[in-house]
């Protein structure tokens, strides 16, 4: 399988010495093809990543390589085969829909043909066609996110860069970007994709890495990422158990209405079995990649990192 | 990317922030172009229309300077606030290919008010063939320069806001010091050599000959103020290309 990103010992310090470290030696390999997924709290080093990789911030240490070219050497190279959508970019409010995307073509050097058809296609296929003609000021969250992920999906780029495109939208709005995300992957491009919903990561991303204070955590599928964790099953119990008495079955954390234990797959059955028997309420499942994130990392995805992403 | 690619994004660059907001909001051009021409009615009534066409020539320098004020805003609008430029950088865009696009489109801005000095000073009965085309120059090199100000300036800041305090201190230095409306005689002898220190100055010795206003420039202080504006641009061009920050250092 080839490689999109190659890094190796990346590492990237920002303000004068002894600075802040945004990340630190991280070695990781994203392959060709399909959505990658880059996970973590806020100011873990995802943007700074991602920014390294489009060529718009210079490592501090370390090397990386995106499509085979040099970030630092051959930077041109890579900047005909990439595009990006960058963290919290907004598009230019005075143009409407169409003009968005058909205009990001020809800047990127398209002639007016591919561009008009390249425009036309992507906008019928994202269910933006009924607005192209609209302002972008006037669209909702949603739909300007999606003009956004369109204008880079309707590119010629090889590698697409999102940065956490879903930030700030509602649950819908944010089904309606993954929707558009999906068709990426049906193309065969390579896709990556840095996000802080853990739900978004693994209904989207084929892989997966997890970046915690700029060093990387752990990499693989959901799947593997599973087996890196030590207790792989979350049972759920209503009330009628005590805490105590759900103790010995594993790691016990109160919510509401009962308790959630945390434990390996033959105390989980083990636990299921006792609180049928006992009448109590109980649903018992693989952990989710919330769950992960927490025993890998021992805190919750939405505390902040104190690590900073750059001026 | 191509040389035809190229140009394609540059005209792209001007259409996309010059004909498509005019065409949205016309009120931009009354906007850009009621300080010189205040400027020009100020002076008319002040000196009974005999520094008319300082007021024109210092109303076109005016108009062509306030392109690397507006770019600056731009290009920084467009960093911090809608992350535009990270876009580009991530493209087959060039830095210069961008700048020059943006550059360009303020250019259109300015079409509307370089009109109507024009006119005036063809009214004024001093235009020639020789003239229009030496202030045509002029204006180009004051345009290639206030652009590279502009970027320069514009990637050096954090915060939008804070190109916004910059700008009266450029405004000052390359047009209210320097003698765009006026004789250079008739700034004090000892603030002079301060003039003296802006390129706007050279500039505007070169338009005060060109539209009319005499004595004129002689040979040798024309060949002296071309060299300075000429070198003044290209050591900025240096400049910007060496340390204008297009990729995070």
């Amino acid at each position: 399988m080839s490689e999109a990103i190659v890094a190796e010992k990346l590492g990237r310090i920002y303000g004068r010495p002894p600075g802040v470290p945004a990340l630190v030696d991280v070695d990781l390999r994203i392959p060709q093809g399909g959505i990658y997924g880059l996970i973590g709290r806020n100011g873990a080093g995802k943007t700074t990543f991602v920014r390294i990789a489009s060529t718009q911030l210079a490592p501090s240490s370390g090397a990386m390589q995106v499509l085979g070219y040099d970030v630092l050497t051959e930077e041109s190279h890579i900047r005909e085969r990439i595009a990006c959508v960058p963290q919290e970019s907004r598009p230019l409010y005075f143009l409407t829909v169409d003009e968005l995307v058909f205009l990001h073509l020809t800047l990127r050097g398209l002639d007016r043909v591919d561009a008009r058809r390249r425009t036309n296609q992507v906008l019928d296929e994202l269910d933006l066609a009924s607005v192209r003609h609209r302002l972008v000021s006037r669209l909702s969250g949603g739909q300007r996110r999606r003009a956004m992920v369109a204008m880079v999906l309707a590119s010629d780029a090889e590698l697409l860069y999102l940065d956490e495109p879903t930030t700030g939208l509602d649950p819908l709005a944010r089904r309606e970007v993954w929707r558009v995300l999906k068709r990426a992957q049906r193309e065969k491009r390579t896709v990556l994709l840095t996000t802080h919903y853990l739900d978004e990561a693994e209904a989207l991303s084929a892989r997966l890495a997890l970046l915690e204070n700029g060093r990387l955590v752990v990499e693989g599928t959901p799947a593997d990422l599973r087996a890196r964790v030590r207790r792989p099953f979350r049972v759920r119990v209503g009330a009628g158990l005590t805490r105590e008495e759900l103790a010995s079955y594993g790691e016990v954390s109160p919510v509401d209405g009962g308790f959630l234990v945390f434990g390996g797959e033959r105390t989980s059955r083990d636990l299921a079995t006792l609180a049928l028997s006992k009448g109590v309420q109980v649903s018992m499942g693989p952990v989710s990649l919330e769950d992960i994130f927490l025993q890998l990392v021992g805190r919750s995805i939405e505390e902040d990192a104190p690590a900073e992403e750059g001026p | 990317m191509t040389g035809r690619h190229r140009l394609r994004s540059i005209l792209t660059l001007a259409y996309m922030n010059g004909f498509v907001p005019i065409r949205r909001q016309p009120l931009y051009l009354i906007g850009l172009i009621a300080s010189p021409l205040s400027f020009l009615f100020f002076i008319f009534v002040a000196s009974n229309g005999t520094l008319l066409l300082y007021g024109i020539s210092g109303g076109m320098l005016l108009t062509v300077l306030s392109i690397g004020t507006s770019l600056q805003a731009d290009l920084a609008h467009y960093r911090h606030d809608l992350k535009l430029q990270d876009v580009v950088v991530a493209s087959p865009v060039e830095a210069w290919v961008y700048v020059g696009g943006l550059a360009l489109s303020e250019l259109v801005y300015s079409i509307p008010g370089m009109a109507v000095f024009a006119v005036l000073w063809a009214t004024s009965g001093t235009a020639t063939v020789v003239s229009a085309l030496t202030l045509l120059a002029v204006l180009l090199v004051v345009w290639a320069f206030a652009s590279a100000l502009g970027f320069t300036i514009a990637t050096y800041f954090s915060d939008v806001r804070e190109t916004f305090a910059f700008a009266p201190l450029v405004s000052i230095i390359l047009s209210v010091l320097p003698p765009v409306y006026y004789p250079i005689s008739r700034i004090p002898s000892a603030i002079r050599p301060l003039a003296l220190l802006s390129p706007t100055t050279y500039a505007a010795d070169l338009l005060h000959g060109a539209v009319g206003i005499a004595p004129g420039p002689t040979l040798t202080g024309s060949l002296v103020d071309w060299a300075v504006l000429l070198g003044v641009t290209g050591a900025l061009f240096v400049v910007a290309s060496a340390k204008a920050r297009w990729r995070e250092p």
